[in-house]
């Protein structure tokens, strides 16, 4: 009996040696320690031995069957360390192929980066963002502003008119007159919105563009408290290393007027075409406040001094992105918006 | 403005380069747009021809040997036949550049090369006026000795420039050239060397020849007016000619030149009339009939109204005022007497006139931007003075003036400290007056104030509240804006902000780019036929529109009401440009005619997608999102919506009961009438109402403290039952515990009646949620009776079986 257990046990570790999958073990498992399996089949026949015999048998037996257990224990964490080996193998991939989106790139208008950016600069000087409405009083667009009906300077911007007393607005000004009515000084207001003129689309034209208006309201309001924010606004908004500088113009609502030119952002100021050699870009017009607006819109000029600036989004976004069709920027081509 | 270097340098010296000068120009508020040279040709040159001989293979052409002032003798074919061995003639060289823009390059023909082309007046851009002999369609030879090889512009005197510069509205005095070069002297540092006009006294008495009566004097304050009899009409002088020829007008006879050469210096318009032509020697300024129709110097019929400014004899008219004179009285070469005009009228009146008669001129443009009644006065008498020079004809002495206008000097005061206030400067009195002296403003000091006389052609310096800023506006400009030095605001310190509504705007279009979107800005404008198009009814609100008075045109005469129509535009580019898929979206106003003032405006978000991979639902979805990412958490979605919408694919959004907006698929008629192959899937919400369902800030719910049962039930309903309508019978089944997070994960339609049990007209549907409790843990017993009261609201409400 004892040489037949160590010939089962022995048979059992030589299949064992040979097991590949899990199955084929369980299999195996079953054919020598299961109900009927050969092992067990020994100890069934214990019974008729003599209580020495089984004794013997007995501590055989159960040696083999640890032994056997643990041997398939063992046999199984292999068999399933290969498996595991093997799907991990089988599961590699080319980390240099594409990767793959499924919700496509959204983007913002570079209209709205640009007014984010200026709005966000001005914010940083104290500035409180005030809106108003596209259609608007002609007496708010103009004659408010010290541009009465027939003055010259309304040739400066052509109008869409509704009727004789409604238009579109041609500029964020009338806000200045809202504002100027309504809120209580001092203030510090910036100013955005689209802005109309009749102005057939070009390449530098659009009927409809939006500008951006900054204006401060205070006691003791000078030029060159002007000249510092202008410049402060245009480093915030081109760069530390971008110049500015005021030069004397004509607005009816301003009076001392200025156009503020800054360095040539394409060549840094030595001269291009982009500047046509002079190494400045016209970007905007600035002044203070002309008294007889502060006056038109019940406040005390002497009390209270004001200046105020204009900025075309549209231009500063087609200077920063070298954009050189206006018309780019309302067409809505998913090619153009995808660059930017 | 154009002023001719050589105009200039009448009444200025001239001492900077042009670089130079168009700084100092641009530092006082001139911009100088461009330099136009006199004579716009390059590298042509002085040469003589020394020797002459036949061609040796072309019959009509000629080799010539000439003398260009160098070392070697060049060669040039030719097949002009007025040239001349020992003649002076003008020859392009290498890289020259002729005045319509060709360029020369030495030219092999028939076998000998040549260096270059001889030129005529028209290669060089001259005529006639410019050099004698170049109006001639040959070879220009000259008629005076010069060095070999100087430059052309030199040897005909045309070497200057002509600066173009822009002005602005308040300084009409600078559309003149004494005006500007007033300006530029003082730029230059240099003195102003004004022309003192001869007075010429002329014989007898004006009023025996002429009479001049202003019936409307409002309209014209002051009609100056001089006779010349004896007229000797011909060609001015070429140097007349030529200045009229730099500022871009043509030369016509001496008197009309006269006017045309005064219009430019003075920058006052003026007129002469043949004084035989008008009635009894009468002018009468007088408001025109309606409808009366004058025929104006240009030979067209213009049809006056009342409220426009004639100038008539007692009998017709014989000018528009400001803008033409009338063919009836124009100078001819039969004229022998004239009447010079040379008036004030408002401006309001002639641009109201030259709006209305679509016409406008030199002499319009003027007038609309203000001229001044003491150059009136100049004006005629240097027009008379020029006259006298020219020996154009007998003056007849004394000056009709019919003036109801003030001409006394105008004095204003400023204040000294509030000057140095508004420009932050430190200046004395004493500097200001200066600086004010530097362009003719008289001005002294009187201890706190400085007064000062206003020249009469500064009619932009006012007396009244804007005094001090006008004078700080010069004082700050003379001086320089550069010699001011920056400073930041200080006082009150202020914390800048954004406003709500600007952070929710941010908030919600950084919400559609992460979905995806892209953002548009497109025009405002749009056309009725739109509407129709769009399938929107006649009574519908959208059709209240406002209407441009003056539009591009008719498809753009419309502010729009909805964002749709530029929304299906924008996917019409880009389904042209083979972009068939898209996300796109636009938050922008729109505007309705509601009879008020001012229209209602309200800023709408239009969303759309269209392509392959999108279909109401993916809208809907992205929708959905951006609510939940802005803390709208009640929207609803209901069946309905515009006629733009498939029928059956269209839905009506609310929060909290108020609609908001709608969404749908594009109906097929209107995605026809678009040109669009896909289907575009658009959703448009008013954007104010969306923000004001907003979370502001979001407030801490207590996490549930007791197990969540998940529940799962399928039921069979009828077909046109909606998901929502189930969800909202779910929610609210009287079943004593909290139901929460009900929603659809299946719906299945029978392909046929009796399909998986499923009867004719059914469709059965899946829906999970949640059962807790706020005190306790869920037994059995609640859950049970919990599953029985939904199952009874359903099927007490709905008609809905459990499905088996």
């Amino acid at each position: 009996m004892l040489n037949e257990l160590a010939k089962i046990r022995d048979d059992a570790l030589a299949r064992l040696e040979k097991v590949e999958t899990e199955s084929e073990l369980n299999e195996l498992n079953t054919a020598i320690l299961g109900r009927n399996g050969a092992l067990t089949a020994i100890l069934r026949t214990m019974g008729k031995l003599l209580a020495e015999e089984r004794a013997q048998l007995g501590q055989a037996a159960n040696a083999a069957k640890q032994q056997l257990a643990a041997a398939f224990d063992e046999r199984k964490t292999a068999i399933a360390e290969r498996a595991e080996a093997r799907r991990i193998e089988a599961e590699t991939i080319d980390v240099t192929l594409p990767g793959v989106v499924n919700i496509p790139a959204g983007k913002l208008s570079p209209l709205t980066v640009v007014y984010r950016e200026i709005r966000d600069a001005l914010i940083g000087l104290g500035f409180t963002t005030f809106e108003g409405p596209e259609i608007e009083y002609d007496d708010y667009n103009f004659t408010k502003l010290n541009l009465p009906l027939d003055h010259p300077a309304r040739d400066m911007q052509d109008t869409f008119y509704v009727n004789d007393k409604v238009l579109l607005r041609t500029h964020t000004s009338p806000c200045e007159a809202r504002a100027l009515m309504t809120l209580k000084p001092p203030f510090r207001l910036v100013i955005p919105g689209r802005v109309f003129r009749v102005d057939e689309p070009d390449a530098s034209h659009s009927p409809v563009f939006m500008q951006m208006e900054g204006l401060v309201v205070d006691r003791n309001l000078t030029f060159a408290d002007l000249k510092g924010t202008i410049d402060t606004f245009v480093k915030a908004v081109f760069g530390e290393n971008v110049k500015s500088r005021l030069r004397p113009s004509y607005f009816p609502f301003t009076e001392p007027s200025a156009e503020v030119d800054i360095s040539c952002t394409i060549c840094g100021g030595v001269g291009c075409s982009s500047c046509k050699g002079t190494g400045w870009m016209e970007i905007m017009g600035c002044g203070i406040t002309n008294p007889h607006e502060i006056e038109n819109c019940g406040l005390d000029p002497h009390e209270w001094k004001a200046f105020a600036f204009g900025v075309g989004v549209d231009r500063v976004a087609c200077l920063k992105y070298g954009i050189n069709d206006i018309r780019l920027l309302y067409e809505g081509d998913a090619r153009f918006l995808r660059q930017l | 403005m154009k002023l001719p270097l050589k105009w200039l340098r009448d009444y200025v010296d001239y001492n900077v380069t042009h670089k130079e000068f168009v700084q100092r120009m641009l530092w006082r508020g001139f911009e100088v747009a461009d330099i136009i040279p006199e004579m716009n040709v390059k590298n042509v040159y002085v040469c003589t021809i020394t020797h002459i001989e036949q061609h040796p293979n072309a019959e009509r052409l000629r080799v010539c040997a000439v003398d260009v002032g160098g070392e070697e003798t060049l060669t040039i074919v030719t097949n002009a036949t007025n040239v001349y061995e020992g003649c002076q003639v003008p020859v392009a060289l290498d890289g020259a550049v002729l005045a319509d823009g060709m360029e020369i390059k030495p030219t092999k023909m028939r076998g000998v090369i040549s260096a270059g082309m001889f030129c005529g007046g028209a290669e060089l851009g001259i005529n006639d006026v410019e050099y004698e002999g170049a109006g001639n369609d040959s070879v220009l030879i000259l008629n005076e000795a010069h060095p070999n090889g100087q430059r052309i512009q030199e040897a005909f005197g045309l070497d200057d420039v002509i600066f173009d510069i822009e002005l602005t509205p308040n300084r009409p005095d600078c559309q003149s050239i004494i005006g500007i070069c007033r300006e530029a002297a003082s730029a230059l540092g240099q003195p102003f060397k004004e022309p003192m006009i001869e007075d010429v006294l002329g014989e007898g008495d004006a009023a025996d020849y002429a009479k001049v009566t202003v019936l409307n004097p409002e309209l014209c304050p002051r009609y100056c007016a001089r006779v010349v009899t004896d007229l000797k009409i011909e060609p001015s002088p070429k140097w007349m000619q030529l200045r009229l020829k730099l500022v871009g007008l043509r030369p016509i006879n001496n008197i009309v030149d006269i006017t045309n050469y005064v219009l430019i210096e003075y920058g006052h318009p003026m007129h002469a009339f043949d004084l035989a032509c008008v009635d009894e020697a009468h002018i009468v300024v007088r408001n025109a009939e309606e409808g009366e129709v004058i025929t104006t110097l240009d030979g067209k019929e213009r049809t006056m109204s009342a409220d426009m400014l004639l100038i008539a004899d007692p009998h017709k008219g014989v000018g528009i005022a400001g803008v033409m004179g009338g063919e009836n009285s124009e100078i001819t070469e039969n004229t022998k007497a004239t009447l010079f005009e040379s008036a004030v009228f408002i401006p309001a009146n002639i641009r109201k006139t030259t709006q209305k008669l679509r016409h406008s001129t030199d002499s319009s443009a003027r007038f609309v931007k203000g001229v001044e009644k003491v150059n009136a006065e100049k004006a005629v008498n240097r027009a008379i003075e020029l006259v006298n020079k020219l020996n154009a004809g007998r003056v007849i002495g004394n000056m009709i003036d019919v003036c109801s206008a003030d001409l006394s000097e105008k004095h204003v005061r400023a204040n000294i400290a509030h000057v140095n206030e508004i420009l932050s400067t430190q200046l004395t009195g004493e500097k200001m007056c200066e600086l004010l002296g530097s362009i003719n403003i008289p001005a002294v000091t009187d201890g706190d104030g400085i007064n000062i006389t206003v020249p009469h052609f500064r009619t932009d310096i006012e007396n009244g509240i804007e005094t001090d800023w006008d004078i700080a506006e010069e004082v700050g400009r003379i001086y320089g804006y550069d010699n001011i030095e920056p400073t930041l605001m200080y006082g009150d310190t202020f914390q800048g902000k954004l406003g709500k509504e600007v952070v929710q705007e941010d908030t919600v279009k950084d919400t559609m780019v992460s979905l995806g979107f892209m953002e548009l800005y497109n025009y405002n404008f749009t056309s009725p036929q739109e509407y129709d198009v769009l399938r929107i009814p006649k009574d519908d609100e959208k059709r209240l529109t406002v209407r441009l008075s003056n539009p591009f045109g008719e498809d753009q005469s419309l502010m729009r009401t909805t964002l749709l129509g530029g929304l299906l535009r924008t996917m019409e580019v880009n389904c042209n440009r083979k972009s068939g898929h898209g996300r796109f979206f636009e938050v922008g106003n729109v505007h309705f005619n509601n009879n008020a003032d001012l229209p209602e405006e309200r800023k709408l978000i239009g969303i759309m997608c269209f392509g392959e991979d999108e279909d109401f639902f993916t809208l809907k979805g992205a929708i959905e999102h951006l609510f939940s990412v802005i803390g709208i958490e009640s929207a609803r979605f209901s069946k309905g919506g515009g006629e733009y919408f498939h029928p059956g694919q269209k839905a009506i959004i609310t929060i909290d009961g108020e609609q908001i907006g709608e969404m749908g698929t594009i109906h097929p008629a209107v995605q026809r009438s678009f040109g669009l192959s896909t289907r575009a899937y658009i959703a448009e919400m008013d954007f104010r109402r969306l923000c004001s369902h907003m979370a502001g800030i979001r407030k801490y719910k207590p996490l549930p403290k007791f197990p969540v049962v998940p529940r799962d039930i399928a039921i069979v309903v009828d077909k046109n039952v909606g998901a929502q309508e189930v969800i909202d019978v779910i929610n609210s089944a009287k079943a004593r515990v909290i139901i929460e997070n009900a929603h659809v994960f299946d719906v299945y339609y029978p392909e046929k009646p009796g399909d998986k049990g499923i009867p004719e007209g059914k469709k059965s549907m899946a829906f999970s949620f949640e059962l807790r409790s706020d005190e306790r843990t869920l037994n059995d017993e609640d859950i049970n009776q919990a599953m029985k009261a939904i199952l009874k609201a359903l099927k007490f409400r709905l008609d809905a079986d459990l499905r088996s």
